[in-house]
This record gives structure tokens, C-alpha cells and sequence, in this order.
């Protein structure tokens, strides 16, 4: 359930940057051709990547996409790579649940002061921090929720586990991303 | 504050835990919060929220997801097939044909693109099949894609050039004009081993191309056009000052679309195939980079940079001899470090001494992502070797790491050629912004 959520949240966010730069090359035309500025475009570019990589955490958790060194992890027999991989996904639900946690103090305190952002728009940092909140706590919860399943998986099967949590090897990520890009597409009408 | 012993200990620690497969932003964010714990109070630990506030809601920071937005979506814009086409009827001529192509190819997408990986499988899946029925040899052939996108993080607009510009305060626009003399220069490098070689060995080359009608020729070069407009626009609203580097990228990011559009390959589909992987893209380095700044920030408290100083001051070497060590270190960390976390993960010790030794900024930069780049290619976990090797498709990896080895030369007598001459970076920087 979550992961489609993740999914469709991560392409909400490509709509974000996408629309982001629209309205800064307006911006930046407003500014050049009738001297004249919508003020707080670059206030709205920071939000969008708080927000963006926020909730990009998980979606990246799920494809195996953060970054780790398989080197050692790799030659290591059965019961080394599954302690290994195991580690590697508790602690990174660990670091998870503290950015949340933490990200969660930062948001009261917005709150609790009525912080304003020292910018022309001065917006209420509540607004951006909660969905920046919500977005970091999407990862929290799916960091846990993909660590249980680790766990649960390395109890019963440990081979299985290593081939769905261990480090992807290079080769299979290529291969993902040339079948998305070759594949074809008619343009729409 | 701790002394130079603990500073060292502690990195070893951190490479040692990112050898045990932690993820690497895990790894960074670990040493932190032990090094806080033991040497501070728990509120620095506690400020990590205040901190990845602050790091996330950089609109300078913004120029990364854009960038790699840039790139995927000229990727699925369907030039670069054309773009290669166009470079062949010019390239074909010199000893090596087409071989030469792959790395002009290379260097033209790298100019619009911030990555070399991005770069190497974009080339590779386009030069590839057009060697299926050319006796080239293979080798050679897949080692000029693999070197030949390691460009991709040199010649602007350069991701690995942000982070390092927003990690150690570097001007990112001097950093961009700063890649652009290295990059020519270890393009013409790479084309003129190929030229060696297939002096050396003409079977190398395969059979001569006959060459297209020169008007057939003049009217593909309309085809080279959209990258190197692209870059003209992007380089040049941020030397002119109109934009900063992420209105930059947002510019880059505005022209693709219009040139997919343009080619008729702008749809849903493509677009959120491109929004699926600039945000997987995004969140990998994003996470490291909290976790590099709130390393940072607690080493910088912790008085590493005046341990590390110290240390130096004391030895007594000298800049020259500090740098010769650090292509060591570089080289040896690059045969099994990735390269994002190398750089991110070496900063905080090094850029320090750097600093002290008084290492013009920009310069290192240049050094640290023509180390990275050698990281890219060389075995075992060259990245953009396995890339190739991925698109190719069969066969074994060690044809590349053979492929390779004449460019991995290449680009040492690059480094070596900017640590006696540094100038060859600092010129063109020094004479547009000063």
C-alpha cells in the first residue's frame, strides 16, 4: 500500500520541479524584459526541494537506490551477507525515525514561535515544514515498515532476503533504466 | 575539541562502517551523532532537525534536482541518436573513425548533462549498435564511451561541482567556467590516444567510413545545434549574471521540454518516467548531502579543521608534496569508494588542509572531480564501467577494465599537467571573474 503511495507522491514532486522552473524562467524574463519581480521564487525553489527529497527518501528506500558499498557485503558467505544487510536496514530505519523525530521538534518550535522566514513573502515556516514533516515521516514509516519485513524475511528465508534487501548489483540497476528509457512511447493525441 | 588522532580515527571508522555495506549517509550521520556524544552535549545532537531544515531549503541546492531533470528528460527527447550522427560525419575523418565520435558525443552530452553515469549509459545505448557490424576493436570501443563520459561530471553543468560549491562555500559559477579548459583538454587527450593507438595498430580503426556528400554533411550539423544551444544558454546566463545557477538549470530544464515537444516525444509516460528517476536521483544524493553538511557541522565544532591544520603545520609539508599525497589517497580510495561518497565523505578531514596550505578552492575542486572521474573507470567498482558493460549487454567486464587502462593514463597526465601548471584551471576563472 505504500509503495504506490510513495510512487504517486514522487511524480507529484517531479510535477513540482517541473513547474518550478516554468515559473522561475518567467521570473527571470519578468525581471530582464519589464523589470519587474514576483518576489520569493527562489524562497519557493527551497521549499519545493525540502518537500521533493523529503518525500523522494522512501521512494528511493524501495529501489534500493541510496547508496551503499557492496565490496565487502558481496563475498561474504550466507550468514555474513544476511547480518550485514539486516544492520545495514536497521540502522538506516534508525536514522529514519530520528530525522522524523527530529525534523518533528524543528516544525513544533515553528509553530510554538510563530516563525516567519526572513524573506519578503514572510511565510509562516509551518506551512513548508509540514508537508517537509509529512514527508520525512513517509520515510520513517516506510524505513520501519521495510526493516519488519527484513527481519520477518531473514527469520524464514535467509537467500531470499539477501536477493530482495541486499546491495543491487550495478548491472540489474542499468538494465532497469535502459528498459525505462528505450521503451516507446506514443505522443499523446 | 578533538585532537588529530581522534579526527583520524574516527574517519576510519566511518570507511570502515561504509565497507560494511551501511548506507553511506547512515555511515556519515553515525560518526556525527558518536562524535557529539562524546565530545558535546546531547543539544548538538538534538540540532540535527534544525539542520536538515536549513540544508534542505537551499535554493542553491534546488540546481541538483533540476539538473538531473535536465538530463532525463534530453534523454527521452530523442537527440542524441541525431547528435551522434551529426558528430560522425565530421569525426570519421581522423585515425580511429568512429571511435572518435563516442568520446565528441560524450563530451557534448556531458555539456548538458550533470552526470557521468547518465552520461555512459546514453552514449553507450546509442554508439553501441552502430559498432555491431564495424570490425573495431571492442575493447577500445567501449573503454572511449566509459572514459569518454567521465567528462559528464567535468564540463558544466557538473552535479559533483554543486555539492562541492555548497559544501565547502566554493563560487559554483567559477567552479562551472573552471571545468570548461580540463574538459577540452582531456577530450583532446582521449581522442589523441585514440589516434596513437590506431596509428600503432590501424586494425584497431575497422574499415574506413566513405565519407557523406559534404551538403548531406552541412545539413546534419543542425543537429549538433540543440546541445550546444542548450549550453550556450545555461553557461552564459550565469556568467552574464542574469541567473544564478539553478534559474540556470531551470532554464536548461524549460528549453528540453520545448525540444521534446519539438520532436514529439513530450508526453505523460516520458514525463513521469523522467519526474520517477530525477526523484529517485534527487533523494540518493540529497540524503548523503544532510548527512555530509551535519558531519560538517559537528567537525567544525569538534575543531577537526584546526586539528588537521595543526597536524600539518607541524609536519611541516608543503602544498606540492600535500597534493602528490592526496592523488595517493585519492587513487587508492577511488579503487573501492564510490565516487559521490568519497568526495562528500573527504571534505571535511581535507578541505581543511587545503584551506591552510592556501589551495586555491576552485582549483581543488577541479582536482577532487578529475580524481573522481579516475574513480569512475578504474576497476573493481569503476561505476561507468559496469554501466557500459550493462548496456552492452554480454560479454565480460574485464574487455572494459583492458578498455579503459590507455584513458585512465590519460587522464593521470591530466592531474599531473594541473598540479604542475595550475593555471590551466585557474586562467579562465581568474580572467572572467576578476
Amino acid at each position: 500500500m505504500i509503495r504506490p503511495l510513495l510512487h504517486w507522491v514522487a511524480i507529484a514532486c517531479g510535477y513540482g520541479f517541473f513547474g518550478l522552473s516554468f515559473l522561475i524562467v518567467f521570473e527571470i524574463l519578468a525581471r530582464k524584459l519589464f523589470n519587474f519581480s514576483l518576489q520569493g521564487v527562489d524562497e519557493i525553489g527551497g521549499y519545493v526541494l525540502a518537500v521533493g527529497a523529503a518525500s523522494g527518501f522512501g521512494y528511493a528506500l524501495f529501489h534500493r537506490s541510496h547508496t551503499r558499498i557492496d565490496l565487502v557485503v558481496s563475498k561474504l558467505g550466507l550468514g555474513g551477507r544476511t547480518a550485514l544487510n539486516l544492520l545495514a536496514y536497521l540502522t538506516i530505519a534508525a536514522f529514519a525515525v530520528f530525522m522524523a523525530w527530529r525534523a518533528g521538534a524543528t516544525l513544533r518550535q515553528s509553530i510554538e514561535f510563530g516563525s516567519l522566514a526572513s524573506t519578503p513573502l514572510q511565510t509562516p515556516l509551518w506551512i513548508p515544514q509540514t508537508l517537509w514533516f509529512v514527508g520525512l515521516l513517509l520515510f520513517a514509516i516506510a524505513a520501519v515498515a521495510l526493516t519488519a519485513r527484513a527481519v520477518a524475511l531473514a527469520l524464514q528465508d535467509r537467500s531470499r532476503f539477501n536477493a530482495e534487501f541486499g546491495t543491487v548489483a550495478i548491472l540489474e540497476e542499468v538494465e532497469e533504466q535502459m528498459h525505462d528509457i528505450s521503451r516507446k512511447r506514443e505522443p499523446p493525441g | 575539541m578533538i585532537d588529530f588522532t581522534g579526527a583520524v580515527i574516527g574517519f576510519f571508522v566511518m570507511l570502515g562502517l561504509m565497507f560494511c555495506g551501511l548506507h553511506i549517509a547512515t555511515t556519515m550521520v553515525a560518526i556525527g551523532v558518536i562524535g557529539a556524544a562524546i565530545y558535546l552535549g546531547p543539544a548538538t545532537i538534538l540540532a540535527f532537525g534544525t539542520n536538515l531544515w536549513a540544508v534542505m531549503n537551499d535554493f542553491l541546492l534546488t540546481a541538483i534536482p533540476l539538473f538531473v531533470l535536465l538530463g532525463e528528460i534530453l534523454l527521452r527527447s530523442g537527440i542524441t541518436k541525431r547528435m551522434y550522427d551529426g558528430l560522425a560525419d565530421w569525426l570519421s575523418d581522423l585515425p580511429g573513425g568512429l571511435l572518435h565520435t563516442n568520446i565528441g558525443a560524450c563530451g557534448l552530452f556531458a555539456a548538458v548533462s550533470g552526470s557521468s553515469v547518465a552520461t555512459a549509459a546514453t552514449i553507450g545505448t546509442v554508439a553501441l549498435p552502430e559498432f555491431a557490424q564495424r570490425r573495431c576493436n571492442e575493447r577500445l570501443v567501449l573503454g572511449t564511451i566509459a572514459a569518454g563520459a567521465t567528462l559528464g561530471i567535468l564540463i558544466p553543468p557538473s552535479v559533483n561541482l554543486i555539492i562541492y560549491g555548497a559544501l565547502t562555500n566554493t563560487s559554483i559559477g567559477q567552479l562551472f567556467v573552471a571545468g570548461i579548459v580540463p574538459g577540452l583538454l582531456l577530450l583532446s587527450l582521449f581522442m589523441g590516444i585514440v589516434v596513437v593507438a590506431c596509428l600503432l595498430r590501424p586494425s584497431f580503426a575497422g574499415e574506413r567510413e566513405t565519407r557523406a556528400p559534404l551538403a548531406d554533411r552541412l545539413r546534419r550539423l543542425r543537429y549538433l545545434l540543440p546541445p550546444i544551444l542548450i549550453f550556450v544558454v545555461v553557461m552564459g546566463s550565469i556568467y552574464f549574471g542574469w541567473a544564478t545557477p539553478t534559474e540556470a538549470a531551470a532554464i536548461g530544464v524549460v528549453m528540453a521540454a520545448f525540444l521534446a515537444a519539438a520532436n514529439r516525444k513530450l508526453g505523460f509516460g516520458m514525463l513521469h518516467d523522467a519526474f520517477a528517476s530525477t526523484i529517485k536521483t534527487t533523494a540518493l544524493i540529497l540524503l548523503i548531502i544532510v548527512a555530509a553538511f551535519y558531519l560538517n557541522f559537528i567537525v567544525g565544532i569538534l575543531g577537526v579543521p584546526q586539528a588537521m591544520t595543526k597536524f600539518v603545520a607541524e609536519v611541516g609539508v608543503d602544498a606540492i608534496t600535500t597534493i602528490w599525497l592526496l592523488v595517493l589517497f585519492y587513487l587508492i580510495l577511488g579503487c573501492f569508494l564510490e565516487t559521490l561518497s568519497m568526495m562528500v565523505g573527504t571534505i571535511p578531514v581535507v578541505f581543511p588542509i587545503v584551506l591552510h596550505l592556501g589551495i586555491d578552492p576552485v582549483w581543488f575542486g577541479i582536482f577532487l572531480v578529475l580524481m573522481m572521474e579516475m574513480a569512475l573507470i578504474t576497476p573493481p567498482v569503476g561505476m561507468n564501467l559496469y554501466v557500459v558493460q550493462g548496456v552492452r549487454g554480454r560479454g565480460e567486464v574485464i574487455d572494459l577494465f583492458y578498455g579503459v587502462t590507455p584513458f585512465i593514463l590519460m587522464l593521470f597526465l591530466l592531474v599531473c599537467i594541473a598540479i604542475v601548471y595550475p593555471d590551466m584551471i585557474t586562467w579562465l576563472p581568474n580572467l572572467l571573474y576578476k
